[in-house]
């Protein structure tokens, strides 16, 4: 390369890459600060509460010994349904938006919904589910926090799916029709397979989206003091067990919700982990 | 090499002789293409004939590979493209609405540009393709990924290492898979779309050998910008320009005495 002509533009031009590099970099360390001041914080108040009673034993009252059992499992139970029910509807959605009707209009109108409701703040959610279900059936229940859940998942999913087969290049799709393959055997032996990676990602962030989610739970499952299987009672779970013991008077109450929202945060952090190396193992094609 | 070149060459020439001899395996008639209301071929009339290599050469958006595309009915996954006239292949015209697309592709095969290879080994980038038509044991599924992967010229390079990626190959070897995977379903007819315009010589080479080998059981046609490619590989070149067939006869006779000056031009590189 030749030494530029003109040395002030190039001094200037110097400057302002400078100026951009520093800004970034600033930036980039505001936002990582706080990160790192609540994962400390949280590590700090937490870890201190740790022990096996955590996952051994019950909510306790107020002065009274106990874990978080209950809301874990709780959390766990009703995370599970809401997956169950999410992931088969939202990939199913997705696949029609990518492959089946691809240039309807239909796919644009679900997209735009979709769009929207991918970004609905969830305690409306949780209200909705409320007026539907809570309020029908007469009283709170693990169901009613489970399908909150799953309206949250259903959406993430659906755009993961649909953008993931997206990227599936056409000239596959092509190359299987040409072998005589009927559209669904081309979806689910290639498409899917082609797209698996970045479609269970999408799942896993879905997962982790609603593990913290204490609002539509508020509003449907509520909470339960015990451990229950009963998925027409209400039942607890970690948010929502943080959000009362964090907001109460008692110091062994607040202990436990520091340590549930440790257990929480390590948990979303280990499915972001998770999807970030199945993403980044995407089979190229 | 040499050698097989020239013997080819005789037996081209054989065969440009007697042109009488060879079936009529597909004809089209009066064919006119749309993408939208763009008229992409206009009035095309041509014939592949039986265990022939017929090429089809022009510049860049004159049409052939779009002609390619309606001979396995491939266009029919997108909206807004259709075609008028009559693709006749064994008697019958495949544009007809009754069609089943699923077995015309089983048995007009294609080849892409860039190498497709399934997300799945070796192995089952062959297989999958048979299975889906024929109820085979696990022997005899083997012999045929087998059989299909030597027809691919590809054997010898992948026999050690059938249960890795399809992917895990170089783009020549995933080529050849394509082919081998086209002629595992054991189709009639054999279309190529640039199947070497993403491969190095040496792989090209190979290619055009399997050609070679593969038209003895095959109908072939094939779209090349390789002028020399269309020369040593096919027996009929059909020369398009503007979605028009402009010329179209035995490959010795466009490539040594063109009827039309265009033909010529383009044959000759002097083409703009």
């Amino acid at each position: 390369m030749s030494a530029p002509k003109n040395n002030a533009r190039y001094a200037s031009r110097r400057r302002g890459n400078f100026i951009a590099t520093v800004l970034s970099v600033g930036a980039a360390c505001f936002g990582l600060t706080w990160l790192l001041l609540i994962l400390t914080v949280l590590v700090v108040k937490g870890v201190g509460g740790l022990s096996p009673s955590v996952f051994s034993e019950m909510t306790p009252p107020p002065g009274g010994e106990g874990g978080l059992l209950n809301p874990i499992m709780g959390s766990l139970i009703m995370t599970i349904m809401a997956v169950l029910i999410g992931t088969p509807l939202g990939i199913m959605a997705g696949t029609y938006m990518a492959e089946y009707g691809r240039y309807s209009k239909l796919t644009m109108i679900v997209r735009f919904i979709n769009d929207i409701l991918l970004s609905a703040p969830s305690i409306v959610i949780g209200l909705f589910v409320y007026e539907l279900m809570v309020a029908t059936m007469g009283h709170f229940s693990a169901w009613a926090g489970a399908v909150a859940l799953a309206i949250i998942v259903i959406p993430v999913v659906v755009r993961t799916t649909e953008d993931m087969l997206l990227l599936v290049p056409n000239t596959l799709r092509e190359a299987s029709a040409a072998l005589g393959l009927p559209q669904w055997l081309v979806i689910r032996h290639v498409a899917y397979r082609a797209a698996r990676a970045g479609i269970t990602t999408g799942v896993l962030l879905a997962v982790a989206r609603i593990t913290g989610e204490t609002a539509p739970l508020l509003f449907t499952a509520l909470n339960n003091q015990f451990f229950s299987w009963d998925l027409n009672a209400p039942m607890a779970s970690l948010p929502v067990v943080i959000f009362q013991f964090a907001l109460s008077p008692y110091e062994d109450w607040q202990q436990l919700a520091w340590t549930g929202a440790l257990l929480v945060t390590a948990a979303v952090l280990a499915l972001s982990i998770l999807a970030r190396m199945l993403a980044s193992k995407r089979v190229p094609s | 090499m040499n050698l097989a070149i020239h013997t080819d060459v005789k037996e081209r020439a054989a065969s440009a002789t007697a042109p009488a001899t060879i079936e009529e395996k597909v004809s089209v008639r009066r064919l006119n293409f749309y993408y939208g209301a763009f008229r992409a071929l206009a009035d095309i009339n041509v014939n592949l004939f039986e265990n022939t290599v017929t090429a089809f050469i022009g510049p860049s958006g004159c049409g052939k590979s779009t002609l390619l595309r309606i001979l396995n009915r491939i266009y029919d996954l997108y909206p807004n493209q259709r075609a008028e006239g009559e693709v006749i292949l064994d008697g019958e015209n495949i544009l007809r609405p009754g069609q089943d697309l699923n077995l015309l592709r089983a048995k007009v095969g294609m080849v892409f540009q860039k190498p497709t290879p399934f997300p799945m080994t070796i192995y089952e980038n062959v297989a999958f393709g048979v299975r889906l038509y024929e109820n085979v044991s696990k022997a005899e599924l083997d012999i045929r990924v087998e059989d299909a992967l030597r027809r691919g010229a590809l054997w010898d390079e992948v026999k050690d290492k059938l249960d890795a990626s399809g992917l895990s190959l170089s783009g020549g070897q995933q080529q050849r898979l394509c082919i081998a995977r086209t002629v595992a379903i054991k189709p009639e007819v054999i279309l190529l779309d640039e199947p070497c315009s993403a491969l190095d010589p040496i792989s090209t080479a190979k290619i055009e050998e399997l050609i070679d080998v593969l038209k003895r059981d095959y109908t072939i046609a094939i779209v090349t910008h390789n002028m020399q490619q269309a020369a040593r590989t096919s027996d009929f070149t059909a020369f398009m320009y503007l979605g028009e067939l402009i010329e179209y006869g035995d490959t010795t006779q466009i490539f040594t005495n063109p009827k039309l000056e265009r033909t010529q031009d383009y044959i000759t590189g002097r083409f703009g």
